[in-house]
């Protein structure tokens, strides 16, 4: 085998991981603190994309610039959904918020078809094709962007929930809700704030994405989905750290199975790690062994 | 009981003289028939068992393209290739349900997806077999006592019988010691367990019972449309169609799921002018409403409440 071919393969594989990990960790929050299996995750980092596409292609700038628009707003918008629709359903069985968000998912997908239409759209960079010699393997500028920012966003996340009063907060509430609340935790409060939080990191994702991928409105919305439960399943649903590991393992082994098994079967083998991994191991490979319920 | 039988009468003779008084309107009704089936078989796993499937379009492909390959490559006439595909579909159910049956709820439904996305993956990649992308066409189909199966009108009688022959044994089987089994595993399992009901069991039977019928439609939309292709057999949103078609009309119930196409695939038609591709808008924000308001479905819930109008006016009378 070839050493630099193998290297380079594996450092695609790391940072197109690490957008993977950015998605997941977004679901796994989300799910860490509500239980909520969001369906419609993947349709906000495709909202994400078309942010960046829509803002480059209104006033000219950097797609990554659509972040200070994109990410307030995802905020708010998550909030949004999780007062009037999420909140009503707290009590309801585990499926019905699946089935909900799954609603979401399609009214995102077919409103972004019925605005732009079912053609893929991309934004064009002048740095698209550079790439940055590291060592024996050279790395795209845009994937490296990518990168650096889902290391800032996964940063600011862990800044947030380790060392602000909220941050406890949440924490708190992901593992004993009633006892979050005897302490005085507004606990709808916190679902809320959790849940827009859960639909920023898929926006970011979404912007650090635009460059490398066509953004198409309805089917890649679903595939960003699957990838993150993959992830998050890799990892043990609402672990944060696992996520990370989660996504780089997706990235790893997409990018080496591609290389050298069938290139064809791409999105095949994170979904058959994913059986794998529910089968054997439901609490994820770095999840703590608990009884299944 | 009997309710449920004169419903079914009322239904089947609709069904006998619709094509006579609509004519022209043949290919929306296969539509509907077709989805009616569906949704009343996903019903038998996802609304009487209680095992929401998300990826019930494999079945659908799998009858679909048994049929199709079984009259291309070997020549074998659909009357035989279709028990053929059920067969195959209660295999590949047995064997999918075996291995994700021990997944909980909402890890169930995402295994589903997988799967089901891994064998549209297959169908896409393996073209000595399926054709691959490109898809396949059929050309030829044999011509039993002349009559011809690429007809509207024939097609029309396949997808009824096919539709009617679903809810017809629906609604025998919830009167059935296997029907009650299933409510039991999908009300507490471990209650199911404690009355001696094997809940594994239950589900892969329902499971099974469900991808069988499922693919037969599958064969019935294959020669419906005459060329398959991937990316329309193994679609996603079909098997998202299908679940919450289901859903919206109401889970659990023998009505509810056929009540659910034609009231979806009807607004789809009228809408289909006003949104074009995008469709599947109407679904989204049906299932929101009923998540939200009318969490049985709509059709049971309508039934429930003209059934506590009815009693609230006999129990004025007396």
């Amino acid at each position: 085998m070839d050493t630099t071919a193998f290297l380079q393969n594996v450092s695609n594989g790391v940072l197109i991981g690490g957008v993977y990990a950015l998605i997941g960790i977004g679901l796994t929050l989300v799910f860490g603190v509500m239980r909520t299996i969001n369906f419609a995750h993947g349709d906000f980092t495709v909202l994400g994309m078309y942010g960046a596409v829509a803002f480059n292609a209104a006033i000219g700038w950097d797609p990554y610039a659509a972040l200070i628009v994109a990410v307030p707003a995802a905020f708010l918008g998550g909030v949004l959904i999780e007062r009037f629709v999420l909140s009503r359903l707290v009590e309801a069985p585990p499926e019905t918020t699946l089935l909900a968000t799954l609603g979401l998912s399609l009214i995102i997908g077919n409103c972004l078809l019925l605005i732009w239409g079912p053609e893929p759209e991309s934004v064009n960079v002048s740095y698209a094709a550079t790439t940055i010699a590291l060592g024996p393997v050279r790395v795209s500028v845009v994937l490296l962007a990518a990168g650096v920012l889902t290391l800032a966003a996964i940063t600011a996340l862990w800044l947030f929930l380790s060392r602000t009063e909220t941050g406890r907060a949440v924490k708190a509430t992901a593992s004993n809700r009633l006892g979050a609340e005897l302490v005085g935790i507004d606990t709808r409060r916190i679902h809320s704030l959790v849940f827009g939080l859960g639909t920023s990191m898929a926006v970011i994702a979404g912007v650090a994405l635009i460059p490398l991928l066509f953004a198409n409105p309805t089917s890649l919305g679903p595939i960003f989905t699957l990838k993150a439960f993959v992830v998050t399943v890799l990892g043990g649903l609402g672990n944060v750290w696992a996520a990370i590991a989660g996504g780089l393992i997706l990235g790893i082994v997409e990018v080496l199975g591609t290389a050298y098994l069938a290139s064809e079967y791409r999105d095949a083998y994170g979904l058959v790690v994913f059986l794998a991994i529910l089968l054997l191991r439901p609490e994820g490979l770095f999840g703590r062994t608990t009884k299944r319920a | 009981m009997t309710r449920i039988w004169i419903i079914f009468a009322g239904l089947a003779v609709a069904g006998l003289v619709y094509p006579f008084a609509m004519p022209g309107m043949l290919s929306v009704a296969v539509t509907v028939l077709l989805f009616a089936g569906w949704a009343t078989a996903w019903d038998i796993a996802g609304g009487w068992c209680g095992q929401v499937s998300l990826g019930h379009a494999a079945f659908v492909g799998l009858g679909a393209y048994v049929v199709a390959l079984g009259q291309v490559e070997l020549g074998i006439a659909p009357w035989f290739t279709l028990p053929a595909a059920a067969a195959l579909a209660a295999a590949l159910a047995w064997c999918w349900g075996r291995l994700t049956f021990s997944l909980a709820g909402p890890y169930f439904t995402l295994s589903t997806i997988a799967v089901a996305e891994i064998l549209r993956m297959v169908a896409i990649n393996e073209d000595w077999l399926t054709g691959g992308a490109i898809g396949v066409f059929i050309s030829t189909l044999p011509e039993p006592f002349g009559i011809d199966l690429f007809s509207r009108e024939a097609q029309y009688w396949m997808a009824l019988a096919f539709a009617l022959g679903t809810i017809a044994l629906v609604a025998i089987l919830s009167e059935r010691r296997f029907g009650y089994r299933m409510r039991a595993v999908r009300e507490d399992e471990n209650s199911a367990m404690a009355a001696g009901i094997d809940p594994t069991a239950t589900k892969l039977h329902a499971f099974m019972l469900s991808g069988a019928l499922t693919a037969v439609g599958g064969g019935i939309y294959g020669i419906f449309l005459s060329y398959l292709e991937p990316h329309v057999m193994f679609y996603l949103f079909l098997s998202v169609q299908i679940a919450l078609t289901a859903i919206i009309g109401g889970r659990g119930t023998v009505f509810g799921p056929a009540a659910g196409a034609v009231l979806l695939v009807g607004a789809g038609e009228v809408f289909r002018t006003a949104f074009a591709q995008a469709n599947l808008l109407i679904y989204g924000i049906l299932i929101l409403i009923v998540v939200l308001f009318f969490p049985r479905g709509l059709v049971a819930e309508l039934t429930r409440r003209i059934a506590r109008r009815r009693y609230a006016r006999s129990a004025q009378s007396e």
